[in-house]
């Protein structure tokens, strides 16, 4: 017995020595791959902001013959095999892919400033229509400016670094040299990010510069590589934000409380009233107003119909089926929810789809344009139900089911705006059609990942069973339009 | 005097709700092959909370009360090492706002309490030195992310020490832990903003932060009652993240200050009646809570 308390002892002493500093997260691990294609076509590519990859002209990189671009490379093989383990860390770090990173980066950031609004901070929010119209300038912005770059990459043909008798650090695409993909990333992602979080531009900066640099410090790119990209990305990131600045979203926090008028003359029976203490304004009531990226005359053709009327015998049969969701959800509905609930403090539904892409790129090991492509349809597709969805909610102003039955219990904040359709829903189906069309040997994970989400707001308690099901539909209707589009980009 | 002490170690009662039964063990030893079976409820309210350290209250939350049914053992290995075991039913719901209530199991502690060092000061003083080892872990998978849940659900291994010195009616304990959590997989990925730490790839598994703990407790015991007056300080040891919208709860480094005091009144041969009373001085990234319990204590 003795010998057992002093292991007790023993254990009790090592316990209380055994206290060291946690990460909060254990952060993964991405894996390093060399993309699966060149795609040596893509400066033909339809581009989304610019007329064509033409419309930026890229200056002829100097000879490889050169003494200047001799030394360039003679220098690029000193740095190869003298960099300390700061330099390599920044190697790896953004040799996991550069359009992948700064969307990663972009997602951070609106996490932090996704926050929510607070008895005492009212109206401080970086939610969905804020988040979709972002990821969406992000994406095009980069898509564009690889465009312009493969362009130039195939113009001039200045060969890869691998045909140069150097081995990289990291496993990189054989590609031509001139310009580096990696500097018109990294310029144009800062540009655009800075532009939504000006309080962040010093810091995006030093990203952008590592960014670059790790190029040079892995043996992918000389130092012309890197200027030529840093500089054919200005034009383009001008050009993007020149759109932002004309979206109409200025007006989207509706300045002049036009919505209450709305709200008045709205063809339904009982309105939406903020179920917030205190009862607070709708957000974006304009949000549906922001220029669309796909047609939006189209878009509105597969507008869903007018909801029952609450009086309704459909209205009053979806409202129970919440009602007993709430009085006996299960541990996994509750799981799914909590899932998909993407509220306060979390990069919110679009960024959500962001990151489901995200794997589906590493898993296609998809190169940097083609990866910009993905995620410039995926976000287009996902601004557009967002607004399409906003216009509804604001034309309706159908009320939470808690409006209704005010015990319902929701799993989620209940949002703070009109209920139909169900915009979670409709992000569901269209970012899993995109990703279909994309990844099509995913079929079975995608299928139900967007089971999961599409319910999640019925399960949540925040939506009835016919506004998820409009949701569905219309998410659907607008990423085909989308599809049809993306089917003659010439990335096929 | 025996009969009154073997009923004690009922204050791990104290702590069913916010503290999950860590800490609050006491220095008073079952003896060998005897123990003692508590079965108490407890309620526990707060209507404002720390946000880090700074108080609030949220009208769209309301009261925060939890209900608990708790149950306590305690059996003597050894006339120097007794085996603790305390589980807890709980519910906890919210008087304002959607936020759903959670009901059922919260976690199971168990512990290994062994005085290590027994010193005698003339006829009727002493002074223990002991040692206790934990483990706890939940009892089902509850919700442990929200404004409203039943614990952290991690699983936590608890090492600490005590000093505990009785005269013939007077006591004082000391005791210092360290409480060492593990880690929770959440119902959904982590969006967690660290510049240093940028990849949002996570998962939803996260550490949650340990703590460290130190309780100083003073009262007196005698043939016909036992009464205490306790002060304890949990001080989060490894940094997490304070509570702000969306953060996950089980990522805060949590900490208080709480006092109390507990009543014990024997009744009959080996049965008793027990009540505790607590509140909180000031706390980090927990609830303001006060905490009322009674209960049954049995002598086996």
């Amino acid at each position: 017995m003795k010998n057992y308390k002093q292991i007790v002892f023993v254990c009790a002493l090592a316990l209380s020595l055994a206290g060291c500093k946690e990460p909060a997260i254990n952060e993964g691990i991405l894996p390093l791959y060399e993309p699966a294609t060149v795609d040596a076509g893509g400066g033909n590519w339809q581009t989304i902001v610019l007329t064509s990859g033409a419309e930026v002209s890229v200056p002829a990189p100097l000879a490889v013959t050169s003494t200047s671009y001799q030394n360039e490379l003679a220098e690029l093989k000193n740095t190869l095999y003298s960099i300390d383990p700061a330099k390599s860390t920044s190697v790896n770090y953004w040799g996991t892919g550069g359009v992948v990173r700064w969307n990663q980066i972009a997602r951070l950031l609106v996490s932090k400033y996704n926050l929510a609004p607070t008895y005492n901070s009212p109206t401080s929010q970086f939610s969905d229509p804020q988040a979709a119209r972002l990821f969406a300038l992000l994406s095009v912005a980069q898509y564009d400016a690889l465009v312009v770059a493969w362009r130039a990459k195939y113009q001039y043909n200045r060969p890869s670094i691998l045909r140069q008798d150097v081995t990289p650090r990291i496993p990189i695409a054989d590609v031509p040299s001139y310009p580096s993909e990696d500097a018109a990333i990294a310029e144009v992602s800062c540009r655009v990010l800075a532009y939504f979080f000006p309080s962040e531009a010093t810091w995006l900066q030093s990203q952008a510069a590592d960014h670059k640099q790790s190029r040079i410090w892995a043996g992918a790119n000389v130092a012309s590589d890197v200027k030529a990209g840093e500089e054919l990305a200005v034009p383009v990131a001008t050009k993007v934000l020149t759109r932002a600045q004309s979206d109409r979203f200025s007006q989207a926090t509706d300045p002049g409380n036009t919505w209450q008028a709305k709200r008045t003359a709205a063809p339904y029976d009982q309105k939406w009233t903020s179920l917030a203490l205190p009862a607070e304004a709708p957000l974006l009531p304009l949000a549906g107003n922001i220029t669309t990226w796909y047609n939006a005359t189209t878009i509105a053709q597969s507008v869903p119909a007018a909801p029952a009327l609450t009086t309704s015998a459909p209205f009053q049969q979806a409202l129970a089926e919440v009602r007993t969701l709430s009085d006996s959800r299960t541990r996994d509905q509750y799981r799914i929810a909590t899932a998909w609930a993407d509220g306060a403090g979390t990069y919110t539904a679009v960024g959500h789809w962001n990151r489901l892409a995200e794997e589906q790129i590493s898993y296609a090991r998809q190169n940097e344009l083609r990866a910009a492509r993905s995620y410039a349809l995926l976000n287009r597709t996902l601004q557009d139900v967002t607004t399409a969805c906003w216009g509804q909610k604001y034309q309706y102003f159908v009320p939470r089911p808690s409006q209704g039955d005010a015990n319902i219990k929701t799993v989620s904040p209940i949002p703070n705006y009109p209920s139909y359709p169900s915009v979670r829903s409709a992000y569901a189906s269209a970012a899993t059609s995109i990703l279909l069309y994309l990844f099509p040997s995913e079929s079975i994970a995608l299928n139900r990942q967007a089971g999961e989400a599409t319910l999640a707001p019925l399960y949540a308690g925040t939506q009835y069973r016919f506004s998820v099901e409009a949701g569905t539909k219309w998410g659907n209707g607008i990423s085909s339009l989308a599809i049809a589009q993306a089917k003659s980009d010439g990335a096929n | 005097m025996k009969k009154l002490i073997a009923g004690m170690g009922l204050l791990m009662l104290g702590m069913t709700t916010q503290s999950r039964g860590q800490g609050m063990m006491d220095g008073f030893m079952r003896g060998q092959r005897k123990a003692s079976l508590a079965i108490t409820a407890s309620q526990e309210t707060f209507d404002s909370y720390y946000v880090n350290t700074t108080e609030t209250r949220d009208p769209n939350l309301g009261t925060v009360t939890t209900q608990a049914l708790n149950a306590y053992g305690v059996y003597g290995l050894d006339y120097d090492l007794d085996f603790i075991v305390s589980a807890s039913y709980a519910r906890t719901e919210a008087s304002a706002g959607y936020v759903p209530k959670q009901e059922g199991f919260q976690d199971i502690y168990g512990a290994l309490r062994w005085e290590a060092f027994d010193f005698k000061f003339g006829e009727k003083a002493r002074l223990a030195w002991l040692f206790a080892l934990g483990y706890q872990m939940p009892l089902q998978n509850y919700v442990s992310d929200g404004l409203v849940t039943l614990g952290r659900g991690s699983r936590n291994i608890d090492g600490r020490t005590m000093l505990h010195f009785k005269g013939s009616w007077f006591f004082i304990t000391a005791q210092y832990g360290y409480i060492r959590r593990g880690q929770v997989t959440l119902d959904r990925v982590i969006n967690y903003y660290d510049p240093a730490q940028v990849n949002p790839n996570a998962g939803s598994t996260i550490n949650v932060p340990d703590v460290t703990e130190g309780i100083l407790r003073a009262g007196i015991t005698t043939k016909h009652l036992y009464l205490d007056g306790w002060v304890q300080r949990q001080i989060p040891y490894s940094t997490g993240t304070d509570i702000a919208p969306g953060v996950p709860f089980p990522t805060n480094a949590v900490g208080f200050t709480r006092a109390g005091t507990t009543l014990y009144l024997p009744l009959v041969k080996k049965f008793g009646l027990t009540g505790t009373y607590s509140t909180t001085l000031d706390g980090r990234n927990t609830g303001k809570s006060t905490r009322l319990s009674g209960g049954l204590i049995i002598g086996i």
